[in-house]
């Protein structure tokens, strides 16, 4: 009978299915590694090999090239958007290796008393193959030219529609929501990315301002649900 | 079990026994187990560009000024372009025909670039082959006629543009026998053919209404499918504003066989059958003639309508020079009498331009029928047919079909698979208009220039390119236009000195206004003039047929697009079906009622089509009017088009096509294809086919047959007259003042900033259904088909109300949409807070919240909700493009509704603050308003005193629909206005 095996709340019976939940659950996550427990589509930490070892450290914290050089969207287009490889080429059309090989390099040819030979580099060879562009940086009938498909990791899903550029001109640095992007080899999302932590910062905004400036960050559902 | 019962005690070994228990935790372990698991989404990618052109900022729009190819017209377009892809064709203010509006086909004719089934490159024999075995086939061929001396025609619709011209008329120089042979399948030909015999000039004039302080039409549809429709509803608009006492109000009267759009719009209307229109036009020609001291021998002093013709005559004099007595006739001896009455009231040059005339209509119907003699006699050698349907046009499908079968090389331009195409040996498809360079003269002096809005996206090509390559001289078709123009069109103007500078400038406009070439006309022939034959009743039991183009099929090149297919007929409200309006007498009389299947006959050449009846108030007793446009193989794709489920039902018919081809009923009579007054025979054949009409779907009036159990008669749409507006005394249209600021719920959300609101003019919507497609085209919203609309399911955003008032006579159009309302009926009902306010006003949807309870449409006291009873097809990712990005696709469960297109204010918004300024008013257009032609919607902030809205909201006309019961909408309406003596104006 039903009835017979009703139990309370915190019966034995339901406490030990309970506890035999846990159990499984608990030693997924160890096996696995999960780490804290998450939402659905929450990509937090994702970092994802890229088809070229492109390296923000390099990039953006070394040779401190402006974000917006690059993505040059972010101040005008709701995409920051990934650069043309045209924009790559404007300073990789010359360079075509770290420095470090270039001095190598060097220093080997002068001591073999030749001219130096063209480095390039295996990951800029992607570049320039993509451009069906040879080593001389010269159209090569022989290569197709064929877009780059970087992996996205910054996504936000279909219903939501997130602008950089009203973040960008309200005074949002790129670096809080992207994280410390200058010191990462290989590109991380930093943040979560959700709803909660979105519509929190607009409202802290919304009190403490925007890089000192009052700001009216909207918490209206249009605002991204459209 | 009862509440005192005390609950059992568990035996402590029972826990592993109870399966239900082991099903739970199982459960409940594969459900975290699930969760845990899913946590990487599938991989995205980011394909930037290789060279990133200089002007495209990925994510942000860019326009191209263009001219729509929906039609003939010619009106400017702007194309909104994202991402290296055309999504939306927007209004273009400065464009000198349009000024800003674009008609329903106009926003519709997008969908055809991602079309599917468009040819995807040239067949021959209807197997896909590549262009140059296609070129050289084609070119030998050309060469043997040429050595023969064959007969060569090229069959095209109305083609203005100086560079097609210039190449089909070289490429036909070629030849020895060669003739342009151009007709337009809806036909204009009797206007120009009396030009030519009153003015000796074959020319087609244009047409300003806003010009004329009357306006009389016989039969002419100019507001819904005329010659320029967009043009000449921002003409007639620009003199029905009645706000201003100084800016009188055209008077306008309207004498019709069936009710159009225009017709419900007029001041007078009288319904008149298509044999009598005749004497009628002769009736008014005498009066006039006689008022200008002159005789019009033989004109028999009408029997019906006298004293209304002594009225309009009377009228019509009094406005001498600034009137307009038009006629849709096809003629020509009717044409030449309103000829002749427009030129004793001087209006030659004044409402009716025939210097700079218009090229919008070119077509010759007598060229074609010798065209057809011709063809039946096999006396063509080749044939060229360009941008025309002719096999599905002129109602003769086996049999011209055949005669073009027998022609050695035909040659077909079209895009689609339609019934001219299946009889052609070869098919050139050309590109759609936004892939390629085209030009066009609309008017003389008005040249219009459109750039590719996208690359190619099928391997098509220019028909210019396909005739140069066949003349042995390929050239890119950038390379033919710009020369063209260097030589044809540069030199008829003298603003710009250097060509380079006044082809970017043509190029930036999308037109340019030069030099129009003179007309040879000659002194206005007055024997021309004969009075039109007396009226020829029809014999006992048969009615007179009307073929009419409605505004969304037109005469059906567009019948492969579902959007038009899906827009309700301004007047009928049906969708997805043609059918066979009949006045409600008649329909007693032959005891008929709204979806009974009737055959309508003709005798003699024999032409016989079954179709479900619609009641049309308004309509002449005499008349049976079917719309053109249906019944072709283009819609033979829609066996299938919306959800497909255990119930569906197929939107065609048993033909397997949608709705029925009235072609057959089009005569050719004395060189002119006649569209009405053929005699027919209706009878009733039993069954019964209900259509999928929609106005009484999401009624906001109470049913009449409650009228006596004390529900009160609501006024939705109000009406007054010009003399009663600006009568200070009366209430000017106004109605009672209902109702006050909500009792029932406090206003705890005031709008502090910027405060969306909207204002409908009422007196302006013609009802063309330009919004409905803008909209649907801007907000992605799905096409559902014939059945669910049947179910009550069109998921339309807005839609047109139309209320007939007295005998159907006048027409009001109402575009409904979600009111936005300051207290909303939807709010206080979702369970899930899925529809709350914003804090500039307005109502929002928010669709991930949603749960699809239905409580809010249920709520809603506009019916302005729509649900999403499926995830409607979106498999064919070809015509996803057509997508907006910006606006979500919304799944399955979910309800939406108008949301004053929230992305504009967000995307004004965003870039004013970006600016650091306020949004300026003007800024924010929803789609609606951007190609409204009638400027009937005006939207802005209603906490700025200053704006537009406000200023029209101000006005004695508006209010706003069922205040009374406090929902404090934020759109308002403004009162319908007819130009009658005071006290002749109702409210509905």
């Amino acid at each position: 009978m039903q009835q017979a095996t009703e139990t309370g709340w915190l019966g034995s019976r339901r406490l030990t299915t309970l506890l035999i939940i846990a159990l499984i659950f608990g030693s997924a996550l160890l096996v696995t590694g999960f780490g804290p427990m998450r939402l659905p589509g929450d990509q937090q930490g994702y970092e994802p090999a890229q088809p070229i070892k492109f390296s923000h450290r390099l990039h953006a914290g070394e040779l401190a090239i402006d974000c917006f050089y690059c993505h040059s969207g972010a101040e005008k287009s709701r995409h920051a958007g990934v650069p043309a490889a045209s924009t790559c080429m404007n300073c990789h059309k010359n360079i075509t290796s770290t420095f470090g090989a270039f001095r190598a390099e060097d220093d080997l040819a002068k001591k073999e008393g030749r001219p130096p030979r063209q480095i390039v580099s295996a990951e800029l060879r992607k570049l320039y193959d993509a451009l069906g562009l040879d080593d001389a940086r010269k159209p090569d009938p022989a290569k197709t030219p064929k877009p780059i498909q970087w992996v996205r990791i910054h996504t936000v899903p279909d219903f939501v529609h997130f602008d950089h550029s009203a973040h960008v001109n309200a005074g949002v640095t790129c670096q809080q929501c992207h994280g410390t992007v200058q010191a990462m080899e290989r590109l991380r999302q930093d943040s979560d990315l959700g709803m909660g932590w979105c519509v929190n910062c607009h409202r802290t905004s919304n009190k403490s301002g925007v890089a000192g400036k009052p700001v009216h960050a909207s918490i209206d559902c249009a605002t991204c649900h459209h | 079990m009862s509440e005192s019962d005390p609950k059992p005690t568990t035996p402590a070994d029972d826990w592993m026994t109870s399966r239900r228990t082991f099903l739970r935790a199982a459960g409940f372990t594969f459900a975290s187990a699930m969760i845990t698991g899913c946590q990487s989404s599938p991989i995205h990618h980011a394909i930037p560009y290789l060279v990133q052109p200089e002007d495209v900022v990925p994510g942000r729009p860019v326009y191209y000024a263009g001219t729509c190819s929906g039609c003939s017209s010619g009106c400017g377009v702007l194309v909104k372009n994202r991402d290296g892809r055309p999504i939306k064709i927007e209004g273009y203010t400065d464009h000198a025909l349009s000024q800003g509006g674009v008609c329903a086909v106009g926003q519709a004719h997008l969908l055809g670039l991602y079309d599917n089934l468009r040819f995807s490159g040239p067949r021959r024999d209807g197997q896909p082959v590549e262009w140059t075995d296609v070129d050289a086939e084609i070119a030998a061929q050309i060469a043997k006629v040429k050595a023969e001396g064959g007969a060569v025609r090229y069959l095209s619709g109305t083609v203005s543009g100086p560079a097609s011209r210039t190449v089909v008329e070289k490429f036909l120089g070629g030849f020895a026998d060669a003739r342009w042979v151009m007709y337009d399948p809806i036909s204009s030909s009797a206007i120009l053919d009396s030009h030519e015999r009153t003015h000796g000039a074959r020319v087609l004039p244009r047409y300003r209404f806003e010009k004329a302080d009357v306006v009389v039409s016989f039969g002419a549809d100019f507001l819904g499918t005329w010659t320029s429709p967009v043009e000449h509803t921002a003409g007639y608009r620009a003199r029905r504003t009645p706000d201003d006492p100084a800016v009188p109000m055209s008077y306008h009267v309207q004498f019709e066989s069936r009710l159009s759009t225009t017709g419900g719009k007029a001041d007078r209307r009288f319904r008149v059958a298509p044999s009598e229109m005749g004497a009628l036009v002769s009736g008014l020609a005498a009066l006039v003639a006689r008022k200008a001291g002159t005789e019009l021998a033989g004109a028999a002093a009408p029997a019906a309508h006298a004293e209304a013709l002594a009225e309009v005559a009377e009228r019509l004099w009094a406005a001498k020079g600034k009137c307009l007595v038009v006629s849709g006739s096809q003629d020509v001896q009717v044409q030449a009498l309103c000829n002749f009455i427009n030129h004793l009231l001087g209006n030659y040059d004044q409402t009716l331009d025939v210097t700079a005339p218009s090229n919008q209509r070119l077509g010759s119907d007598s060229a074609l029928a010798a065209l057809l003699d011709e063809l039946r006699g096999g006396r063509v050698k080749a044939l060229f047919i360009d941008g025309v349907d002719p096999v599905y046009d002129l109602g003769l499908a086996t049999e011209l079909a055949d005669a073009i079968r027998r022609v050695p090389l035909v040659v077909n331009f079209a895009s689609r698979n339609d019934e001219t195409a299946v009889a052609s040996k070869f098919v050139c498809p050309d590109h759609h208009a936004l892939e390629s360079w085209t030009d066009s003269e609309p008017v003389r002096g008005i040249v219009n220039l459109s750039q590719p809005a996208t690359r190619p996206l099928l391997a098509t090509r220019s028909v210019l390119e396909s005739l140069s390559a066949w003349m042995g001289e390929p050239r890119s078709i950038l390379d033919i236009v710009r020369s063209t123009w260097e030589t044809k069109v540069f030199p008829r103007q003298t603003a710009q000195p250097v060509f380079l500078t006044f082809w970017e400038r043509s190029v930036q406009d999308g037109f340019c206004t030069v030099t129009p070439e003179p007309v040879a006309a000659s002194a206005f022939n007055l024997a021309a003039v004969k009075p039109a034959g007396e009226a020829h009743a029809a014999a006992a039991g048969q009615l007179e047929v009307v073929v009419y183009p409605t505004v969304g099929m037109l005469d059906g090149r567009h019948a492969y697009n579902a959007w038009l297919h899906e827009m309700p007929d301004p007047m009928t409200r049906v969708t997805w079906d043609s059918y066979a309006c009949l006045a409600p007498a008649t329909a007693k009389r032959l005891g008929l009622s709204e979806g009974d299947v009737v055959r309508v006959a003709a005798a003699e050449p024999g032409a016989s089509v079954e179709c479900s009846v619609v009641i049309q108030p308004g309509q002449h007793e005499g008349v049976v009017s079917l719309p053109m446009g249906y019944g072709s193989r283009l819609s033979e794709r829609f066996a299938n088009v919306g959800p497909q489920w255990l119930e569906s039902r197929t939107a065609v018919g048993d033909d397997g096509r949608v709705g029925r081809h009235a072609g057959p009923f089009v005569t050719m009579r004395e060189g002119a294809r006649l569209f009405d007054g053929r005699p027919v025979q209706v009878s009733p054949t039993g069954r019964s086919r209900p259509l999928a009409a929609v106005q009484l779907h999401h009624a906001l009036t109470a049913p009449e047959e409650l009228d006596g159990l004390g529900f009160e008669r609501r006024d939705i749409v109000r009406q007054t007259t010009f003399a009663e507006l600006h009568d200070e005394k009366s209430h000017g249209g106004h109605g009672e003042h209902h109702g006050g600021p909500s009792e029932l719920w406090p206003q705890d959300h005031p709008v502090t900033g910027p405060k969306w609101g909207m204002s409908i003019d009422l007196s302006a919507c013609t009802g063309c259904s330009a919004c409905v497609v803008a909209c649907q085209v801007e907000n992605n919203v799905p096409v559902v088909g014939r059945d669910e609309v049947m179910r009550h399911r069109e998921m339309h955003w807005i839609r047109i109300d139309r209320y007939y008032e007295g005998d159907g006579d006048d027409v009001s159009f109402q575009p409904m949409m979600c009111q936005q309302c300051g207290v909303a009926g939807c709010e206080t009902v979702c369970p899930a807070l899925a529809t709350l306010h914003s804090e500039d006003g307005l109502n929002q949807q928010v669709y991930n919240r949603c749960v699809g309870t239905r409580y809010c449409a249920n709520n809603c006291a506009y019916k302005v909700r729509r649900f999403n009873w499926f995830d409607y097809p979106h498999a064919d990712r070809f015509e996803n493009l057509v997508l907006n990005p910006d606006v979500v696709v919304r799944s399955r469960g979910v309800m939406e509704k108008c949301s004053f297109c929230v992305q504009r204010i967000q995307e004004a918004r965003i870039a004013a603050k970006a600016r650091g300024e306020a949004i300026a008013d003007g800024a924010i257009q929803p789609a609606c308003q951007q190609t409204c032609p009638a400027r009937a919607i005006t939207f802005g902030d209603l906490n700025d005193p200053n704006s537009a809205l406000s200023k029209a909201n101000h006005g004695r006309r508006s209010y706003r629909v069922l205040e009374e019961v406090g929902t404090e909408p934020s759109v308002t309406y403004r009162a319908v206005v007819r130009n009658r003596e005071g006290g002749e104006g109702h409210h509905g």
